[in-house]
C-alpha cells in the first residue's frame, strides 16, 4: 500500500522500505475524541479565526 | 570590564549606549570566543560580516543566525547537500528587521538538514556539539543557534520552530528560546518546512534578551500570507503578581525523569514566590496532539521536497529521506481532517487546560538528554524511542500554534541543562517573557557558563 502510494507520486522506494515505514505511518492514525463533534462547516482555514478568538 | 562577550545582550546594548564599549570591542570579543570554541562545538558554518553597521536599538550587537535565513547575494545552505552554495536573491523579513535595528550579522549557524531533525546531527556539515559536553546532542533543528548562544559566541540568534526546533536546542544548551505564535514573525525569505507549523523566534541568554530581539523582528508583513496584524506588547517588567500559572504536578512526577521533575516543580515554586498563583489542571493529551502535528509536518514537508525526492533522493541523509518518504504515505483526507480539528483543540487548550490561567508550565524535555552516539546514524534499536521522547513535549505546541518559552531551571547529574517550558495563549509572548524575566531575576541558571 505504502509502496503504491509513493509510486503514484513518482517517488521511488527501495525494496523493504515500505515495511519499515509502515509502523510509524500507522501510528499517526489515532482516534480523536473531538472528531465526532466537529461541525460539517469547519475547514482548515477556520483555524485563523480561532487564533484571534482565543488570544 | 571582564570579557564583554559574557554580557547579556541587554547589558551589551547599554554599554554601547553609554560608550563604555564600542561595537568593535564586542565583535572582537565574540571572535576570540569563536576561535576558541568553534573546533569543539561546530556551531558556525561560515564566519563573515554579512551586513553593514547601523544605528539602532541593537546597533553594533553581534548576532548570527541559522543557515536558512536568506540574505541577498549570500549563501544559505539550509544544512543540506542539495542547497550547498545556493545564493539567495532576497533577504528574509526577519534579517531586514534586525538590520534596521542595527544588529551585526557575523555568520551563519549550523542546523539540522532542512531543519528536519530534533537532535543537531548533520552528516553534510558535521554534527553540532553541546557546549556543556560535546558527546551529547545540542537539540535541533536550530542546533548552532543554541550552541553559539550558550558558548557566548554571539549575543543572540534566530531559529525556526516547526516541532520544537527553537525550544529543544535552547533546553539542551541552557539558553532561553522563544517559539512565537504562528503568524507573529514573518517567514518571508526563510526556508520553509511545514507552512502550517513554521514559526521564527529568537534564542538568547535571557528572557529580557529574547524580548529585545522579538521587538525587532515581530510585526505584520504582507509578503507572508499568514502574517498577523496583532499588536506586540512585550513589557517584561510588568509584575507577575496577578499571573496564574497552570501545571499538572502529578503528570510531571509520573512522566518526567526525577531530576527533571524536581527542577521544574522547583521552578513552579520560584514563580509562586515571585508572586504568581499556581493552579493544578489536567494535562493536554500531549501524545495525540503530537501525532496530529506529525501528520501535518510530514505531509507538508514531503510536498515541499517532492521534486528533489523524485530526482535527488541520494543527496539527502538517510534519516531525513526516511522522514520525507513517510510523508508521502499520509492520505490527503487524514491530513486535512487533522487541520480541521486544529481549531477545536486550540479552543480546548484555552478553555480547559488554561481555563482561568495565563500560562501552562511543563518540562521542555522530560527525559535525560541522549548522547550523539545514541541518536546518530549508528544509534541502536532504542533510537526511535529516544527521539520520540526528546520531542514529546514540544510538538503539541506547534499543532496548537501558540507561543512557548523554554528556559533553564537546573542541571542534571551529568552537568547538562534542564529546562522548563511556559506555554501561553495566542499572541501572549509578552506574558511569557514577563514570567520568564521574573523567574530569571530570582534565579541564576541562565547565567551559568559551559566549562572552558
Amino acid at each position: 500500500m505504502i509502496e503504491a502510494m509513493l509510486a503514484a507520486q513518482g517517488v521511488p522506494l527501495a525494496p523493504g522500505r515500505a515495511e519499515r515505514l509502515a509502523p510509524g505511518v500507522n501510528a499517526l492514525a489515532v482516534a480523536d475524541p473531538l472528531r465526532a463533534g466537529l461541525a460539517f462547516e469547519v475547514d482548515a482555514t477556520t483555524y485563523l479565526l480561532a487564533l484571534s478568538r482565543n488570544k | 570590564m571582564s570579557d564583554p562577550a559574557a554580557l547579556t545582550l541587554a547589558d551589551a546594548a547599554q554599554a554601547l549606549r553609554q560608550r563604555e564599549l564600542s561595537p568593535e570591542d564586542l565583535l572582537q570579543a565574540c571572535r576570540r570566543r569563536i576561535e576558541r570554541w568553534q573546533p569543539r562545538i561546530n556551531a558556525f558554518v561560515s564566519q563573515e560580516l554579512r551586513n553593514s553597521p547601523r544605528e539602532g536599538p541593537l546597533g553594533g550587537i553581534p548576532l548570527a543566525h541559522k543557515d536558512m535565513f536568506y540574505r541577498t547575494g549570500r549563501v544559505s545552505n539550509c544544512g543540506s547537500k542539495i542547497r550547498r552554495g545556493w545564493v539567495a536573491t532576497e533577504t528574509s523579513a526577519a534579517l531586514e528587521r534586525l538590520d534596521a535595528a542595527g544588529a551585526l550579522d557575523i555568520g551563519s549557524l549550523n542546523m539540522s538538514e532542512f531543519a528536519y531533525g530534533p537532535t543537531g546531527h548533520n552528516e553534510h556539515w558535521g554534527d553540532c556539539r553541546n557546549p556543556w559536553n560535546p558527546e551529547y546532542i545540542t537539540g535541533g533543528s536550530s542546533s548552532g543557534s543554541g550552541a553559539a548562544v550558550a558558548a557566548r559566541l554571539v549575543f543572540g540568534a534566530l531559529g525556526s520552530d516547526t516541532g520544537g526546533s527553537v525550544r529543544l536546542p535552547a533546553a539542551a544548551c541552557g539558553v532561553t528560546g522563544l517559539k512565537t505564535t504562528w503568524g507573529r514573525v514573518s517567514r518571508h525569505g526563510a526556508m520553509p518546512l511545514s507552512h502550517s507549523l513554521d514559526t521564527i523566534g529568537p534564542l538568547a541568554r535571557s528572557a529580557a534578551d529574547c524580548a529585545l530581539l522579538l521587538d525587532a523582528i515581530a510585526g505584520h508583513d504582507r509578503r507572508d500570507p499568514v502574517s498577523s496584524q496583532e499588536p506586540i506588547e512585550i513589557g517584561i517588567e510588568r509584575p507577575i503578581g496577578a499571573m496564574k500559572i497552570a501545571l499538572s504536578t502529578a503528570w510531571i512526577e509520573r512522566n518526567a525523569h526525577p531530576e527533571i521533575a524536581a527542577a521544574v516543580l522547583g521552578a513552579a515554586r520560584a514563580l509562586r514566590a515571585a508572586g504568581a498563583t499556581l493552579l493544578e489542571v489536567e494535562p493536554p493529551d500531549f501524545d495525540l496532539l503530537s501525532a496530529h502535528c506529525l501528520v501535518v509536518m510530514q505531509a507538508e514537508a514531503s510536498a515541499q521536497h517532492a521534486q528533489w525526492m523524485r530526482e535527488r533522493q541520494e543527496d539527502y541523509s538517510s534519516a531525513v529521506r526516511a522522514r520525507l518518504e513517510a510523508g508521502f504515505a499520509i492520505p490527503a483526507a487524514q491530513y486535512l481532517e487533522v487541520l480541521r480539528l486544529r481549531s477545536a483543540w486550540l479552543e480546548r487548550f484555552r478553555s480547559t487546560t488554561l481555563g482561568g490561567a495565563d500560562l501552562y508550565l511543563v518540562p521542555a524535555i522530560a527525559m535525560p538528554l541522549p548522547t550523539r552516539e545514541q541518536t546518530g546514524p549508528r544509534g541502536g534499536a532504542e533510537m526511535p524511542k529516544l527521539l520520540a521522547g526528546v520531542t514529546r513535549l514540544t510538538r503539541w505546541v506547534n499543532y496548537l500554534g501558540v507561543p512557548a518559552l523554554a528556559l533553564p531551571c537546573g542541571f542534571d547529574a551529568h552537568g547538562l541543562p534542564i529546562a522548563m517550558q511556559l506555554v501561553g495563549r495566542p499572541f501572549a509572548e509578552g506574558t511569557l517573557l514577563a514570567a520568564g524575566h521574573a523567574y530569571q531575576l530570582a534565579t541564576d541558571w541562565h547565567q551559568r557558563l559551559p566549562p572552558e
